[in-house]
């Protein structure tokens, strides 16, 4: 479960996140809306330990994050709005290399039917320079299936997708919850998801 | 065991980057053989001259070449985001920084175990020297990699202005040059030489200890500016 108590961040003397709190438990998807500006990705950024937040703490477990950040981070993957793929190495490539650092258990097999059923395996053996924005983000994607965490955190996952692949990763979602997974992301657009939790966040002045 | 992955995985990463930019490296050798070969036009044949002053030349343009490559450090994982999920993996950042000057110095440093041969043969400079020249770029070329990563860091930090970069590597290199050239200068006394070999290799686990962490500690502030 995580547990997100108190969250207080400013930058450049201006308030961003005043008092957040949130607690997603298994089964548990947020969705995070809110205008522009309001730190959505902010405080997505907080939860994955990226940026430290002025005040407040984060649990996972029970456990402050701050103290067991390794174990944290064998749980929780990470979807950035923009591309994280090496452009110099191809589809195939990127992918075995976030197998090799996640340690992931996944078979090769495994990743190409994936890669069939997002419409990639023909770019296999591309360069992600050579690839659409939207294919760049099903490429993205695919490290939910190969990281194989409890929580996932997604900033804006349906942008750039056509509609098939939304449905494929609406569903892929869905899974992950029966699972007992969790997941928090932002979107402009509300997904049709079961037992969807919306937080929206405001402009604080 | 995971930890160890997440570390071969970037090294393996690192060195097929490395590998499929040949071009961009073989530009910064054929950098140091041309300007040697513009000293050489420049102050004409004298192979006197160049006896003394041909390893301080090529510590010089080494240094030169150095600051072609800071930009290869960071800057692009920086740019498209790997940094963070290379971080989420559980790897610290000052890990990052050390498998990084890891592929860096066998990618960008150790070709000039290939090259320094050319340089001398251009140079006119007695071979005899060539095996000491050798050592002292063994350690000299990662005190070099260790600066190269402090200043690739901190231009995370400052993208405006990358000559930054380049003049930390060369006010932090003035030691490196000094001792380096030196011990060909007093190549006929073995206890001066070890002496200098002691003072670089000093120099050399200072920067081994420090850069992993102050590169770690820029890159993490330079993510939370982003």
């Amino acid at each position: 479960m995580l547990l997100v108590n108190n969250i207080y961040f400013s930058r450049q003397s201006k308030t961003i996140l005043k008092d957040v709190n949130l607690s997603i438990p298994p089964k548990g998807i947020i969705h995070l809306t809110g205008n522009n500006g309001v730190g959505k990705t902010t405080l997505l950024k907080i939860i994955c330990k990226i940026l430290n937040p002025d005040d407040g703490e984060i649990f996972w477990n029970g456990k402050n994050i701050k103290k067991n950040h390794y174990d944290y981070c064998k749980n929780i993957t990470f979807i950035l709005d923009q591309n994280t793929s090496n452009e110099n190495l191809t589809v195939y490539e990127n992918i075995i290399f976030w197998k090799k650092i996640f340690s992931s258990q996944i078979k090769i097999n495994e990743i190409e039917s994936i890669l069939e059923v997002l419409g990639l395996l023909e770019y296999k053996n591309t360069s992600t320079i050579h690839l659409s924005f939207g294919e760049i983000k099903k490429l993205e994607l695919i490290r939910l299936i190969i990281e194989q965490k409890k929580l996932w955190v997604l900033d804006e996952p349906f942008i750039g997708l056509d509609l098939k692949s939304v449905e494929i990763i609406i569903q892929t979602i869905t899974n992950h919850l029966e699972l007992n997974g969790m997941v928090i992301f932002t979107s402009h657009t509300l997904p049709t998801i079961p037992n969807i939790n919306t937080v929206n966040l405001e402009i604080n002045e | 065991m995971s930890s160890f992955n997440s570390i071969l995985g970037v090294f393996l990463r690192e060195s097929k980057i490395h590998y499929r930019s040949f071009f961009n490296i073989l530009s910064i050798f054929l950098f140091f053989i041309l300007s040697i070969i513009i000293f050489v036009f420049a102050v004409g044949s004298n192979k006197e001259l160049f006896n003394q002053i041909g390893v301080g030349i090529i510590w010089t343009i080494i240094l030169l070449s150095n600051t072609l490559s800071i930009k290869k450090f960071f800057q692009n994982d920086f740019d498209d985001n790997s940094l963070i999920i290379i971080h989420m993996s559980g790897l610290s950042y000052e890990i990052i920084a050390l498998v990084k000057m890891l592929t860096i110095w066998m990618f960008l440093q150790a070709p000039f175990f290939i090259v320094l041969p050319i340089a001398f043969l251009l140079l006119e400079m007695q071979f005899d020297n060539l095996k000491i020249v050798y050592l002292s770029f063994l350690i000299g070329s990662v005190i070099i990699t260790c600066i190269s990563a402090i200043s690739g860091s901190m231009n995370l930090l400052n993208k405006k202005n990358f000559s930054i970069g380049g003049l930390i590597i060369m006010i932090f290199s003035i030691p490196v040059i000094i001792f380096g050239v030196n011990i060909v200068n007093v190549s006929n006394n073995i206890e001066i030489i070890k002496a200098q070999i002691n003072i670089l290799l000093g120099i050399m686990f200072f920067f081994l200890a420090i850069s992993p962490w102050a590169s770690g500690l820029c890159i993490k502030i330079s993510l939370q500016n982003k």
